[in-house]
């Protein structure tokens, strides 16, 4: 193997890789965080782009970057792993069996994570492009798929890292380098591939100009109007409920707790240590309307996960007693509820006044609603 | 009973009388502090209601000291914090917030709320006739 070095990866072929190594990075440390949820949909879109890119390419680049320079079939993809094991692989030029079937894997596991996260956001979170075509329950399920197909995608791409790893010393040729500088090491007289500089320039100004559309509302956001990437339905609002509960504290939306609850609470003449002093016609018209916007009408997700993840024989009477709330913020430490009292909802949630408590609209505890609402 | 049969007409009549004359419509204090001077009370001072203000009482369930400035501030012109939640109050002095003491039904709520939460007991009408008319001078 004494052949010079020639250009093996075209740049599309090298920019669509290191992009999509970035994304699912992205992807996996973002997947559990509301905060970043519009980073996650974000690279989302972007490896769905990506791989649909790939599949193009695969027909038109260069000529190590077609599908038909790497055509193996499973069994020459065991085969080359068992040579492996071995130290007494072949040599190739272009992709090998098992680097073959790694690409074959991801774009096709890629492709399905795309689409049912694409489905969980619209069922889950009734956002994104299939907003109101799926119910939450399906949304449920799909993100339960999404979860999966996701976790064995990042298996498989741990296998891939693995056999470079092995396929680089047992090569002795650095192919992580290679991918960035796209040149390998090649048999006598093969020639160069063409850089494909147009179709990377073109790519680049595409992604970039995707990049910057979705995040357009970052550059408009000033201190005093918070972005919200994700804005959920209006929801119904009463002068009466507002002025009676808003006095003292956030004026908690009634869909944040079952109507039982509700109910509970103001049947009892004692509000938590303090006597309200209402009169029966306020507390008539301030039961009905929460009666009318409980947990239970979903009118976000947020209430159908409350409604759906309380037990019927339980009956809350404080929204920091749910379970899914106490799941939610499982992770937020003491030091933070130092600054921003669990009651005070819009110190993080920037949407707290509106009810919806959308993901992407959570600031940890810089400065608590209350102050901000004093400085405003 | 004879003096609540009494006062029922004699409230409508005012509320007819003032309905005539927009311009002339009661303030919500004076006639809260005609109500308490018919409960019995006299002499309002704005120097007693500072006093009342700023009087320690424990809470004997919690222990904690309560007075109304821990939640309105010694100095009205300025914005408070509610003791549990810390919500912004805002101010309660008129000059600075022209809101205040201009719903009757509001006054009477707060009143009403915040003694028993404060003073764990209703006020007497001498210290609420106090407290208005210390608030109104602010």
């Amino acid at each position: 193997m004494q052949g010079e070095r020639v250009v093996v990866w075209d740049l599309p072929t090298r920019i669509f890789h290191w992009l999509l190594a970035t994304s699912l990075l992205v992807e996996w440390l973002t997947q559990d965080d509301a905060r970043y949820l519009d980073f996650h949909v974000f690279c989302g879109y972007l490896i769905g782009g990506l791989i649909a890119f790939r599949l193009v390419w695969g027909f038109v680049g260069t000529r190590w970057a077609r599908f038909s320079s790497f055509a193996f079939g499973p069994f020459a993809a065991l085969r080359y792993l068992r040579d492996l094991l071995h130290r007494r692989q072949a040599r190739f030029v272009g992709h090998n069996p098992a680097g073959s079937w790694a690409i074959f894997i991801v774009l096709t596991l890629g492709t399905l994570s795309v689409l049912s996260g694409v489905a969980a956001l619209g069922g889950e979170k009734q956002q994104g492009p299939l907003q109101g075509l799926l119910t939450f329950t399906q949304g449920d399920a799909l993100r339960e798929a999404h979860s999966v197909l996701a976790w064995t995608m990042l298996a498989v791409v741990a296998l891939h890292i693995l056999g470079v790893v092995v396929s680089s010393f047992s090569d002795r040729e650095n192919l992580p380098a290679a991918m960035v500088r796209g040149r390998k090491r090649a048999r006598a007289g093969e020639a160069s591939v063409s850089l494909a500089s147009n179709a990377a320039i073109a790519l680049l100004v595409v992604l970039g100009g995707f990049a910057a559309w979705y995040f357009r509302g970052y550059f408009k956001a000033g201190s005093d109007v918070p972005y919200l990437p994700f804005v959920g339905p209006a929801l119904a609002m009463d002068a009466q409920w507002q002025h009676e509960c808003g006095s003292c504290h956030l004026d908690f939306h009634p869909s944040l707790l079952p109507a039982r609850s509700w109910q509970a609470m103001l049947e009892e003449p004692d509000h938590f240590g303090e006597d309200l002093a209402l009169d029966a016609k306020v507390v008539a018209s301030l039961s009905s309307f929460a009666d009318a916007h409980s947990a239970e009408h979903a009118e976000t997700p947020t209430a159908w996960k409350i409604a759906s993840r309380t037990p019927a024989a339980s009956t809350p009477l404080r929204i920091t007693e749910l379970s899914y709330w106490k799941r939610r913020h499982a992770e937020v430490t003491d030091a933070d509820w130092q600054r921003v009292k669990k009651v005070d909802c819009a110190g993080c949630h920037l949407d707290a006044e509106l009810g919806t408590f959308e993901p992407g609209a959570i600031h940890i505890g810089k400065t608590s609603g209350n102050a901000r609402k004093a400085g405003a | 009973m004879s003096r609540a049969s009494l006062l029922g007409p004699i409230a409508l009549l005012l509320t007819l009388a003032s309905a005539g004359a927009p311009n002339a419509a009661a303030d919500p204090v004076d006639d809260l502090l005609k109500d308490f001077a018919a409960q019995g009370a006299s002499n309002f001072s704005a120097q007693a209601g500072e006093r009342f203000w700023d009087h320690p009482v424990t809470d004997p369930k919690s222990g904690e000291v309560r007075r109304c400035s821990l939640c309105h501030s010694n100095d009205l012109r300025r914005s408070g914090k509610h003791a549990t939640t810390g919500k912004v109050i805002e101010p309660l002095a008129p000059s600075v917030n022209p809101k205040r003491l201009s719903n009757r039904a509001d006054i009477e709520k707060w009143l009403l709320r915040n003694c028993k939460w404060t003073l764990g007991r209703e006020c007497t009408p001498q210290e609420k006739g106090d407290a208005l008319v210390m608030i109104r001078s602010r």
